[in-house]
C-alpha cells in the first residue's frame, strides 16, 4: 500500500514538473505546478507528517499558484510563446545531454550508497498513538527554538524584497521634481 | 483559551544572548528605520538617508568592537548553530566597514543619477545583514537563509539603473544565474542532512568520515555545495553572470559585489569546508584545485583582452578570486589547514581594501572623462594628480607589487600553498606565479594610459572630487598602504583555533 501511494504521488511529482518546463502556454506550466505541489502534498501525508502536508496545499498550492496565475494574466503572457527561435544552436542539444548526465549522477550515487540514506540519527520520527499535535509542536520548537534568528530576520528579508519589487516594477518617474 | 494550551505544551524559551546578536538587531532596526525616514523626507533631503545608513553601519560596529573585548572569546548560540567567535567578528567588522565605504561611494552618484534612494540604502544595508549574519552561521539552515539574504537586495540593486537596458539586463541574468546556483545548492544541501540527519555542521563533521560508509551520495553532495557556492564568488566555469552584471549594475553596486557578496560566498565556503567536511578532503581538494587554476587563468587572459576598465575589473576579480581558492584547494594537506584559512582571511581584508578603492579612484574619475573605457583615462596624471597616484597604488597593489597590501595577501597564499608542500601544491603555485606576471600586463596598460598618454579630446579641466568620495579614498588607500607596511596587523587574524577551536566541532 505504502508502495502505491509512492509511486503515485511520485508520478504526479514528475509528470507535473516536466510540464512546467515543457508547456509552451505560461498558464498551463502554472497548473501543471500546482499537480506537483500535490504530489509532494501525498509525500508528506505518507511520512504522517499532516500539518505540513496541509500548509503546502493551503500555501503552496492554494495561495502562491493563484497569486502566478494573477501576475501571468495581468502582464497578459498568457499566450502560447513561440520558443522555437535559437540563437544559439548547441545549446539544447547541451542541455539535454548535462540533464541527463546529472540524473545518471544521481541515480548511480543514491543506489551505490543507499544504505547510508536515513541512517543519520537526527531523524525524529513523530509518534503516532495518540498525540496528534507531535507535528505542530516539533515544528514551533525548530522554528521558535533552535532557528529563531534566521526565522526572524526572513520576515524583515520579505519586508525588503517588497520595498525592492515596488521600486523595480513602479514606472520610471518623469522628473526630479515629482514624488 | 490561549493561556490554558500553553500551559499544556512544555515549553523553554531558548536563552538568547542578545549582546552577542546586537549587530544583528542594530541592522534589522537600522532598515526598518531607513524605510520610515525615507517615507517623510522631502525629495530634495534624500541624503539624510546615506547619512543615516554609514550611521547604522558604524552604529552596528560598536557591539563587534565591544565583543572583541568582552569576556568569553567565543559565544555559542542555540547550540551552536550561531556562533560568534574572533574569525566571525573579524569578517563581520570587514563587512560593515566595506558597507561603510561602499555608501561612500554611492552618496553622489545616486544622488546625481537619479535613482530612487532611500530603498537604494534600504536594500544595501539588508544585503550587509545578511553578510554579516553569514560570518556567525554554522548551521545549513542559517547559511541558506544568510546567503538568500544578502543575495535578493544585489539582485535588485544591480538592476537599478532602470532606463538603462544594459543595468536591465545585468539585473536579470544575475538573478537567474543566482537563483539557479541557489537550488543546486539547496539540493546539495538536502543530501547532506539526508545522509547525516543533521544540519549543524559540527555534527554534519562528526559524521562525515572518510572510513565508514562514506559513498556517492556525501560526495555529490558535497560537490553540488561546491558548486553553488562557486556561481557565488564567480569561479570559472560559473563566472558567466560576473562581467555582464558588473558592467550594466551601478558602479558602486559593482564595487559592492565584486568585494563585499564575493567575500561572504567566501566565508560560508570556508566554514562548510573547515567545520562541515574537513574529512572529505578526497572529495573538495581535487574539485577546487581545477576551479582555482581555472578562474586563476581564465579570468587573466581575458581580463587582457578588455576595453572597458569596469569589464576589465570584474575578470580580475574573477582571478583574484582564483587567488583566494589557492590556498583552499590544498585546505586538508598536511598542515596546510591554518595558513590557508589564515591566507583566505587575510587575502580577503587585502582585497577588499584595494579593490573599493579601485572603484572610487574610477568612479571618481568618471566624473570627469564620463566614460569607462580605458584610453578615456589617458593623461589623468596631468590634470588630476591625486586620482592618478592612487589608482598607480591601487592598480600596484592588485598586481602584488610590495611594499602594498595586495603583495601580503599574495605572500600568504602562496605560503599556505607551500605548506602543503606535495606534487598538487607545487602545481598550482606554479599556475598562480605565472598568472602574478600576466596580470601586469593589464593593470600595467591602464598604468600606462594614466601616465604617458596626452588627455583624450584635450579635456584637462578635472571635476572637483565630492567630500564623501575623497573620504572613501582616504579609508582605501590608507588600509592599502597600512597593510602592506605592517602585515602584521592582519596576519594575527584567521587562526584556526578560532574557527574549529570552542564551538567548531
Amino acid at each position: 500500500m505504502e508502495l502505491v501511494v509512492f509511486v503515485i504521488a511520485a508520478a504526479m511529482v514528475i509528470v507535473g514538473a516536466l510540464g512546467v518546463i515543457l508547456r509552451p502556454n505560461p498558464v498551463h506550466a502554472a497548473l501543471s505546478l500546482v499537480l506537483t505541489l500535490f504530489g509532494v502534498a501525498v509525500h508528506f501525508v505518507a511520512l504522517e507528517a499532516h500539518f505540513l502536508a496541509a500548509v503546502q496545499v493551503i500555501v503552496y498550492a492554494g495561495a502562491i499558484v493563484v497569486l502566478f496565475l494573477f501576475v501571468i494574466m495581468l502582464l497578459g503572457v498568457d499566450r502560447t510563446e513561440d520558443i522555437s527561435i535559437e540563437p544559439f544552436k548547441v545549446q539544447r542539444p547541451m542541455a539535454l545531454v548535462v540533464g541527463v548526465g546529472v540524473i545518471g549522477l544521481v541515480t548511480a550515487a543514491v543506489s551505490s550508497s543507499r544504505d547510508a540514506i536515513g541512517r543519520g540519527n537526527g531523524l525524529e520520527i513523530p509518534t503516532v498513538t495518540g498525540d496528534n499535535d507531535s507535528n505542530v509542536r516539533q515544528i514551533a520548537r525548530s522554528v521558535f527554538g533552535d532557528y529563531v534568528v534566521a526565522f526572524e530576520l526572513t520576515s524583515v528579508l520579505l519586508v525588503v524584497a517588497v520595498v525592492g519589487t515596488v521600486m523595480l516594477t513602479r514606472r520610471i518617474k518623469t522628473g526630479k521634481g515629482e514624488s | 483559551m490561549l493561556a490554558s494550551i500553553l500551559a499544556q505544551v512544555p515549553w523553554q524559551a531558548p536563552s538568547i544572548d542578545y549582546h552577542a546578536i546586537a549587530p544583528e538587531i542594530v541592522l534589522a532596526a537600522g532598515i526598518v528605520l531607513i524605510i520610515l525616514v525615507d517615507l517623510f523626507v522631502g525629495e530634495s533631503k534624500k541624503w539624510v538617508t546615506a547619512s543615516l545608513t554609514g550611521f547604522v553601519l558604524l552604529g552596528a560596529l560598536i557591539p563587534v568592537l565591544t565583543l572583541a573585548v568582552s569576556d568569553p572569546d567565543a559565544r555559542s548560540l542555540f547550540d551552536g548553530r550561531y556562533v560568534i567567535d574572533e574569525y566571525a567578528l573579524t569578517l563581520k567588522a570587514l563587512f560593515l566597514i566595506a558597507g561603510y565605504v561602499v555608501v561612500l561611494l554611492s552618496q553622489n552618484h545616486v544622488e546625481e543619477g537619479d535613482y530612487y534612494q532611500g530603498e537604494y540604502y534600504t536594500l544595501l544595508l539588508t544585503s550587509l545583514t545578511g553578510m554579516v549574519m553569514m560570518a556567525s552561521s554554522r548551521d545549513l539552515v542559517s547559511i541558506f537563509v544568510a546567503l538568500e539574504f544578502l543575495s535578493i537586495p544585489a539582485y535588485m540593486l544591480a538592476a537599478w539603473r532602470k532606463r538603462d537596458r544594459k543595468s536591465n539586463e545585468a539585473g536579470v541574468k544575475y538573478y537567474l544565474l543566482g537563483v539557479f546556483a541557489s537550488a543546486v545548492m539547496l539540493y546539495g544541501m538536502s543530501l547532506l542532512y539526508g545522509v547525516t540527519g543533521s544540519t549543524l555542521l559540527s555534527e554534519i563533521g562528526r559524521q562525515i568520515t572518510v572510513d565508514g560508509d562514506f559513498g556517492g551520495v556525501h560526495a555529490l553532495a558535497i560537490v553540488f555545495v561546491v558548486v553553488g557556492f562557486a556561481f557565488k564568488v564567480s569561479a570559472v566555469p560559473f563566472h558567466t553572470w560576473a562581467p555582464d552584471t558588473y558592467e550594466g549594475a551601478p558602479t558602486p553596486v559593482t564595487a559592492f559585489l565584486s568585494v563585499a557578496s564575493k567575500a561572504a560566498g567566501f566565508v560560508a565556503l570556508v566554514t562548510i569546508l573547515y567545520v562541515g567536511v574537513p574529512q572529505a578532503k578526497d572529495v573538495w581538494q581535487p574539485f577546487l584545485w581545477v576551479l582555482a587554476a581555472l578562474t586563476m587563468t581564465v579570468g587573466n587572459l581575458l581580463a587582457l583582452r578588455q576595453s572597458n576598465i569596469v569589464r576589465m575589473l570584474a575578470y580580475s576579480s574573477i582571478s583574484q578570486g582564483g587567488f583566494i581558492l589557492m590556498p583552499l584547494a590544498v585546505a586538508g594537506t598536511g598542515d596546510a589547514a591554518g595558513p590557508a584559512l589564515q591566507a583566505v582571511v587575510v587575502y580577503l581584508l587585502v582585497y577588499a581594501a584595494m579593490n573599493l578603492g579601485m572603484f572610487a579612484v574610477v568612479i571618481a574619475a568618471a566624473r570627469t572623462t564620463r566614460s569607462g573605457e580605458i584610453s578615456s583615462f589617458g593623461g589623468l596624471f596631468s590634470y588630476a594628480p591625486g586620482l592618478g597616484v592612487l589608482m598607480t597604488i591601487f592598480l600596484a597593489s592588485l598586481a602584488g607589487i610590495p611594499p602594498l597590501g595586495g603583495w601580503i595577501a599574495k605572500f600568504a597564499a602562496f605560503r599556505a600553498v607551500l605548506e602543503a608542500g606535495n606534487g598538487w601544491a607545487y602545481g598550482i603555485a606554479v599556475i598562480g606565479a605565472v598568472n602574478s606576471v600576466i596580470a601586469f600586463g593589464y593593470y600595467g596598460n591602464v598604468m600606462r594610459e594614466v601616465w604617458m598618454k596626452p588627455a583624450p579630446n584635450g579635456e584637462t579641466r578635472a571635476v572637483a572630487t565630492p567630500t564623501s568620495l575623497v573620504a572613501a579614498l582616504t579609508i582605501t588607500g590608507a588600509a592599502t598602504l597600512l597593510l602592506g607596511v605592517l602585515p602584521g596587523t592582519v596576519l594575527r587574524f584567521g587562526d584556526l583555533a578560532d574557527l574549529v577551536g570552542a564551538f567548531g566541532r
